[in-house]
């Protein structure tokens, strides 16, 4: 029995996640390494907990200008593990354009196991200049449920998308039959920020992202969220058709109102808030994802609806566990 | 390369001795009027009509089909799709909705930051068609938008094979692989080439001999040309005032920018500078009434 801490490891920013199944059942983490200003934090494991849990976290709660991180995750077969975080993932100034802080995210997963991420969105501020990449490596029969999402800064200090740049790119990746073989890019969902850039063609980036206060683009992939990616499809095909009209009389509305399944009313009440928080989303199927891509004129309405959405459905909770939601409710 | 810069350079003396020709004809106009000899005015005629045929040189097969791909009656079937201009009709209020100042630079800059690398990158090497068609598919996320690609790059590959491949020199072996490969494609999940538009115009382009930035101008410029004939027909303005967007400063300066811009982007980093565009794109599919198919 070593020491109760987590191991340090010598490179700066860097990080190492592996996950497997115990032999007694249930999960347990094989390795948790991080060095400054990286932090991972891992519960103690509870008997009944579904999925192990770690807390992506940095030191002051957000990353310095200049800041690199390097996480690579292993989620060793038939493993299940829930990422979160505390909070918004800040990220500080840059000092000059040319000094880039930036986060890397290498995730494996193999066959039958899972990642759940679902973190709290990046919140860029003034002058700060980022770019984040995140690669997840599957197979056809593990499961990744995935959300990247990015604000506008911080309202109460002026700032609406005041940063420099903010690049993210996601990418997933179907593994080779064998080690030797080739991965097959299937998904390489990329967004690129740029206020110099924005303000060439003629308008500020503020202007350019139309009220919008929070951007978001969440991946399903695999068994244990296929449900939840149906939901996700069947919901948007259920959403009334813009400048359609409702001829029906105040009374047939209400008796037609009155009728309606536990779902259909749990629909209705979901559209009236995305009418009133200013909340535009869209699903596709591509290439065996299932891609949710989400705007809110609010941080807050959108991790609502994200929250609603994940919670009605309940695949997340059922596989991963109450705690793999905690970052979006 | 050199062989379109040796084109364009040749374009150019052709257009400068043309005017120079143009300049010496008034002139020598200018000098008849004053005689009243009108024979001899014709003869003159003739013989300088003679002349600048013998001089003025042609503008060569690449400036020929320049003029055929940035025609608005190529058949891909540009006037079905709004790229997404519906679409924000719809969500925005009529008051605040613009087309130039609004739309369309966001949707100049969305076009040319997911797609135009994809052009360059097929223009400057052919034989990684397959790939970056691949590569593309992985990164359009969104299922109108596909709609749209997948169906004009077919419609262009339809029209290289049974139009332009005959006339066109070279064998064009890659595109027949192409083919080959799409065909084995349909039914998978995954396939393996979608045929989506922007890699299949940057290697058309390159067998006819255009230029690389020919090619990226003619991109985009018909991207803006669909876009404003699309605003036409949504009843935004008439034809006068589409023909004035199309020819301002601003459409020029726009597209300029741009290629600038994407000139040097690697295809790994191709991405979406205008996310709301995707949601304007994505949401097209819940219209109440579409005139346009994207």
């Amino acid at each position: 029995m070593g020491s109760p801490f987590p191991t340090s490891i010598s490179k700066v920013g860097e990080g190492h996640i592996v996950v497997s199944p115990l032999p007694s059942g249930g999960n347990g983490l094989e390795t948790i390494t991080y060095q400054y200003p990286l932090k991972l934090i891992s519960p103690t494991p509870s008997v009944h907990q579904k999925s192990v849990l770690v807390f992506l976290l940095s030191y002051g709660g957000g990353l310095v200008g200049g800041d690199h991180i390097n996480l690579d995750v292993d989620v060793r077969a038939a493993a299940l593990l829930s990422v979160v975080t505390q909070g918004h993932t800040k990220i500080f100034k840059s000092a000059s354009p040319d000094i880039v802080t930036s986060q890397n995210l290498n995730v494996r997963i193999q066959d039958d196991a899972s990642l759940c991420l679902l973190p709290d969105p990046v919140q860029p501020f003034a002058d700060s200049v980022y770019i984040q990449k995140q690669i997840f490596t599957v197979t056809p029969t593990s499961t990744l449920c995935f959300l990247d999402w990015v604000t506008q800064g911080r309202t109460a200090r002026g700032e609406n998308w005041s940063f420099v740049s903010w690049k993210g790119c996601n990418e997933v990746w179907l593994a080779g039959h064998s080690p030797d073989a080739k991965p097959r890019l299937l998904v390489r969902d990329t967004v690129l920020l740029s206020s110099p850039d924005s303000v060439v063609l003629g308008r500020s980036l503020r202007d350019a992202m139309h009220q919008m206060a929070v951007f978001g683009t969440l991946i399903l992939r695999g068994p244990k969220v296929q449900r939840l990616a149906d939901f996700f499809t069947t919901e948007f095909a259920a959403l009334p058709r813009l400048g359609a009209r409702d001829f029906r009389t105040i009374e047939d509305q209400a008796k037609e109102d009155s009728q309606l399944s536990e779902l259909e009313r749990w629909r209705a009440r979901r559209i009236r808030m995305e009418r009133e928080q200013g909340i535009l989303w869209s699903a596709a199927q591509v290439r065996s994802c299932v891609i949710v891509k989400l705007g809110a004129r609010t941080v807050e309405g959108g991790r609502e609806w994200v929250g609603a959405m994940l919670s009605k459905e309940g695949s997340v909770e059922e596989h991963f566990g109450e705690e793999a939601l905690m970052c979006v409710k | 390369m050199a062989a379109n810069n040796v084109g364009e350079i040749q374009d150019e003396i052709g257009f400068l001795e043309a005017r120079l020709q143009d300049a010496r004809n008034r002139l020598k106009n200018v000098q008849l009027t004053g005689t009243q000899n009108a024979a001899q005015k014709d003869l003159a005629a003739a013989n300088d009509a003679a002349i600048s045929a013998s001089v003025a040189p042609g503008l060569g097969s690449h400036t020929h089909f320049l003029l055929l791909l940035s025609d608005s009656q190529l058949p891909l079937g540009s006037f079905a799709f709004s790229s997404g201009l519906e679409s924000y009709l719809a969500h925005t209020p009529p008051r605040a909705a613009s087309f130039s100042s609004s739309f369309l630079p966001s949707s100049i800059s969305s076009m040319a930051s997911t797609t135009l690398p994809f052009v360059l990158a097929a223009h400057r090497s052919p034989p990684k068609l397959a790939e970056l068609d691949d590569q593309l598919d992985a990164a359009i996320v969104c299922t109108v938008g596909r709609r749209a690609s997948v169906a004009q790059g077919r419609a262009l590959l339809g029209i290289w094979e049974r139009s332009f491949r005959s006339t066109v020199a070279g064998d064009g072996q890659v595109l027949k692989d192409f083919s080959t490969l799409l065909r084995e494609s349909k039914g998978q999940d995954v396939p393996l080439v979608s045929a989506h538009l922007a890699p299949l115009f940057g290697i058309i382009c390159a067998l006819v001999g255009m230029s690389l930035r020919q090619t990226a101008y003619v991109f985009m410029l018909s991207h803006v040309k669909a876009l404003v004939s699309a605003a036409v027909r949504a009843s935004m303005f008439g034809p006068y005032q589409a023909q004035k967007v199309l020819a301002s400063v601003q459409v020029q300066r726009l597209i300029d920018v741009v290629i600038d811009r994407e000139w040097n982007t690697a295809v790994e980093e191709a991405g979406q500078a205008t996310p709301i565009m995707d949601l304007w794109i994505g949401r097209h599919e819940v219209l109440y009434s579409r005139i346009f198919n994207s």
